[in-house]
Parts: structure tokens; sequence; C-alpha cells
């Protein structure tokens, strides 16, 4: 099943930078144990029901507001926050 | 008296608070000393704010004095693991992301714990973010087992367990997503209980695998896991998959020796060390002749359990861990660039090498191409064994194999397989799988290392199982044991 199987891409779409070592390291432990996975594509499955859900949707709560942390203590978790704020990387380029 | 507070189950302090013959202050006291001498030895703890716990002793004290007592719990120590949000507390998950993380909130347990008058004691190491099977991947010390500390304690609780079996908190709370309170029970020789799912809420708990996640008590004793349970359970609505009417009493129920207990074909086969089948084929011995009914089921698809779990454990993680992208929370790389860049630096230094693997195989079984002969099928073979699971359990009250095959490796040994970490997790994923509830029981030696049973029921049948355990605890000797250090 694991044929196809992209470090690089892989690790772009964690959002993880790998060095060449761990690219090897993972790429080889990843390979072992999809190898260990193989049973599940042998295995006679039934198909999936609605009640192979998690959670029953009767469950959910109104929707109603509650009480919130407010942005002194949300800031305060922040790595950097200026005014009240969370400071990121700038995103949008200046207008030139 | 403060020589022996250590060696005292939570029942018996209880009494003695109740009694006025001890007061909370002593015993966090007494306790704060055997931390001061031991912790560095065993690393249990990553954190214990001194002062705080004293202050609250003293609250509880001088509630207890006012005729304001809340119960059972009033004024005992209750430790908790590093991914349970307890307000003003470091809440780090053992890991480097979240290092410099103290919680603005407590979780639902820590408010039912506050409520019943405990004491909120500390922080307990983990392997990062709950994976793992041996604490050792801590971004932040090691944890040794009490009972040789050449080994490990299990995990991913292995900070909650190795407290318990070192005599340096009478109870304490654990996570266990595939096993990760039951399989370091078992090897420190203490009880460990993993609910039936949506017991317990999980509102502050840090997500690892949601639909697995389940927090739970861990102690000494039978009698000290049904006071901590019975302080956990009830409904909350902050977690959607949290049911059941408030102050659900846990205490056993009925004759323990009129119990049926199913033994699973072929789980004492390969891979369980002879010694650890010897302890559990002697209790199996010991619950045929109190008079309960013992007959072998068949859970065909036993084999699937694994494979099945690391799909669906580390696709949810993949996505659970996504929110750490050093923006909001946690660790932000100090080489900036684009906001892309800031993420991938900032989840690249902060996340472990497990935690990577884990992040890794997630997102590969839930990428294009891969998520239906793999995701899709976990998901339909989780179906397939909760239905094995159902079906035994409705010809029997529970079902009884060993925790864990083997007793605690020594520190670094299966540190480079990750394959034969996740195969430590063999005998409680199925219970995760299919949220079913499941106890270990300590129930002998194997040499000097303690072993442990492991019983699974029907959901919500946990007053069975502590009774079952009960009956085996009152013939045994491995009830409030603590390893001599």
């Amino acid at each position: 099943m694991a044929e196809g199987f992209d470090i690089d891409h892989l690790a772009k779409l964690a959002r993880l930078s790998l060095t060449a070592e761990e690219k090897a390291l993972y790429s080889s432990q990843l390979n072992q144990i999809l190898g260990h996975f193989e049973a599940l594509a042998q295995a006679d499955l039934p198909a999936l029901s609605d009640d192979a859900r998690v959670v029953d949707e009767a469950a959910l709560r109104s929707d109603e507001p509650g009480p919130v942390l407010g942005s002194a203590a949300v800031t305060r978790l922040a790595p950097a926050s200026r005014d009240g704020q969370i400071s990121v990387p700038r995103v949008v380029d200046d207008e030139s | 008296m403060g020589e022996v507070l250590h060696t005292l189950s939570a029942g018996e302090l209880g009494r003695r608070l109740a009694a006025g013959t001890l007061t909370s202050r002593a015993l966090c006291e007494a306790l704060i000393t055997r931390f001061k001498a031991l912790n560095e030895t065993v690393g249990a703890f990553t954190h214990l704010d001194q002062a705080d716990v004293l202050a609250q002793a003293d609250a509880s004290d001088a509630r207890r004095k006012a005729g304001q007592g809340r119960g059972p719990l009033e004024g005992i120590p209750v430790a908790i693991k590093d991914n349970i949000a307890v307000k003003g507390q470091p809440l780090t998950c053992s890991s480097k992301m979240l290092a410099p993380l103290v919680s603005p909130y407590d979780s639902h347990v820590a408010e039912r714990l506050r409520a019943a008058g405990a004491i909120l004691y500390g922080r307990l190491n983990m392997d990062e973010f709950a994976m793992g099977s041996s604490t050792e991947n801590s971004a932040i010390r090691k944890t040794f087992n009490p009972w040789d500390l050449a080994r490990i304690p299990g995990g991913s609780s292995g900070g909650s367990a190795a407290a318990l079996a070192a005599g340096l908190v009478p109870l304490s709370l654990g996570s266990d997503t595939g096993g990760s309170i039951r399989q370091p029970a078992s090897h420190c020789g203490v009880v460990g209980l993993k609910p039936t799912y949506g017991l317990i809420s999980r509102f502050g708990l840090v997500a690892f695998a949601s639909s697995l996640d389940q927090i739970g008590p861990m102690a000494r004793s039978i009698e000290d896991c049904e006071l901590l349970l019975n302080a956990l359970a009830s409904a909350d609505a902050r977690d959607m998959t949290c049911f059941g009417p408030a102050d659900r009493a846990f205490a056993p129920s009925g004759d323990a020796k009129k119990l049926r207990i199913g033994i699973p074909k072929g789980f004492l086969g390969k891979g369980v060390a002879p010694e650890v089948a010897a302890a559990v084929n002697a209790a199996v011995a010991f619950y045929r002749a109190q008079g309960c009914a013992i007959s072998e089921v068949e859970l065909p698809s036993s084999d699937l359990a694994v494979p099945t779990y690391y799909v669906v454990a580390t696709a949810e993680a993949s996505s659970n861990l996504g929110r750490y992208d050093g923006v909001r929370y946690g660790h932000r790389s100090a080489s900036a660039g684009t906001p892309v860049e800031m993420m991938t630096a900032s989840r690249s230094e902060g996340f472990g090498p497990e935690v990577k693997r884990r992040i890794l195989l997630g997102t590969f079984v839930l990428s294009a191409g891969y998520a239906d002969a793999y995701y899709v099928r976990a998901l339909r073979a989780r179906a397939k064994i909760r239905g094995e699971y159902l079906a035994a359990l409705a010809g029997v009250d529970m079902l009884l194999t060993p925790t864990v095959p083997t007793p605690a490796f020594k520190v670094g040994e299966k540190a480079s397989d990750p394959l034969q970490l996740y195969l430590e997790d063999i005998f409680t994923i199925p219970a995760n799988l299919a949220g079913l509830p499941a106890l270990s029981v300590p129930c002998g030696k194997s040499g000097h290392l303690p072993v442990g049973f492991h019983l699974v029921g029907a959901p919500l049948s946990e007053a069975k199982l502590l009774a079952a355990g009960r009956l085996f605890e009152a013939a045994h000797g491995f009830a409030h044991q603590q390893a001599a250090l």
C-alpha cells in the first residue's frame, strides 16, 4: 500500500522541516510501520455505517455565548503581542 | 507519625482527616519532604509549587474546622498529569512546544477536584503529548520505575504511576489514548482505570486523539481508585462526548463471586513473557476458585487492533497538533521570515522525534490517494473490533488478559524501535477503539518487577470491574504496595 511515499511532500503538508538525517530515519521507520499496517489491507471489513460515528449529533449543546478568557489572558499566552493583539510576521507586502 | 503518612491510602488519610487526628497541612508537609528527598531519583514530577500546595492545605483545614468540609477527598493531594489544565500551573505536555505555558483556566476535572476539596498537587511527567509507552519521550526529564531505577515506568502517564509507587502522592490523574493509564499502572504495581469513553469530561485535556482520549484515576488500591472516579465522573456540556447524570456513584455492586469472566482465545500465547502468563493464569484460577464462571471467548480481529489504532490515533493527532503553529501560544521560532516559515520552524524546533513521526504518519494516512486505503479502512476495522468486543461482552461480564505482554524494560532498550514500542499496547488498545472501560490490577511480580492483569467490560460497567478488582485485592497482598526507596 505504501508505494509513492514521499517524505518531502509529507513534511511540507505537516509543516515540518526535516534534516537529511531525519528524512532517512523517518522514511525507514514509516515504511516499517506501514508494512505492519498491511493487515488492514488484507482484512475482510464491514462497510462504514452511521453508527461508526464517534459522536451523536444529539449531544451538541445549544450555541449560546459563554464565558471567555478575555484578550488580556489570551495575549499573555502569545509569544508576541502589541496593543492587546497577537503579533505575527508580516503577511501582506506593502503596496509599492 | 509523619514518616509513615506516605504509606497510607487516600481512604485512610480521609478518615484521619475527618477524625481530626491529621491535618491537610501536616500531610502535605510530609509529602513535600518526601518529594524533596526522592523526586530527583524517580523523576515523577516536572513541577511542584510548594507554597501553593500549603496554601490549599491551609484553606482545606480551615473549611473543615468551620464545618464546611467537602467530602472524602477534602484535604487529600491529587497529582495531575501535565496534559490536564490547572489554572495558574504549567501545562507543558512535557514538550518544548509548550514549555513556557501557564494554563489560564481549569479543566473540568480540576474544577471537580477543587469542588471536592482535594489539593491539586503538582505536575506529572509524561511522554511528549502523551505519545509513548515509556515516558522516555518527555522533553523535560526521564522518569524511572521506582521498583527498578534502571527501567522505564511505562507511559505515557509514567509520572502518574511512578509517583504512586514511590509514595510521593496517594492519588493521581492520568490520560489514556491506547493504554497510557493502564500500561504504566501495570509496570509500577498500581491500579489504573480508563473509564468508558464519555464518562469523564475531556474539557481541559490537551487533545492527542480525541475519539480515543480519556482522563482516568490512578491509585494504590481499588478503593482509592473508586474514590477518585466518583469525584471526576459528571456531565459537562463543554465536552460534546461527555454524558451522564452528575455524581454517578461507582461503588462496587453485586456479588463479585458470580461474575462471568471471558478469557480471549490466544491472548496468553506468543509474545507474553512466561512470568506474566503465570501471574495472569493464577488470577484466573483465583476467580474460578471463588465461583466465577470462566469461559473462553473469540475475538478474531484482535490482530487488527494495533494497526487500526496507529492509523486512527496518528490521523487525529496530525489534525489536533496542527494548532501548534507558534502564533497564539507555545514556542515561536526566533528565525521569523514569512508566516509559513515561522510556523514550520516553530513546529520543527518545538516537537520531539516521536511527535514528528506520528504527525508524519497521520498526515500520510489522511493524504489524498491514501486516505481510503488507510484511514477509512481503519475506521471500518474499528467498527469490526468494537462489534466483536460488544458481542463477547453480551455473554460475559468482563474480559481478562495481561495488561502488558512483558514487565518493564530497561531505559533505552526499545528507544530506536518505534514499532516494538507500539506493540506494548496490544492488550490495552481495543478498549480505546471500542470506547470500553478497562482496569489494570496488580497481580504479582516477575522477579522484582510488578505485573498487572487487565479487565475490560461493557460500556458503563465500571462498578463491576471495580468489584472484581476488590475481590482479588482483598485476597492478595498487592494493595498499597510501594517500592522501597
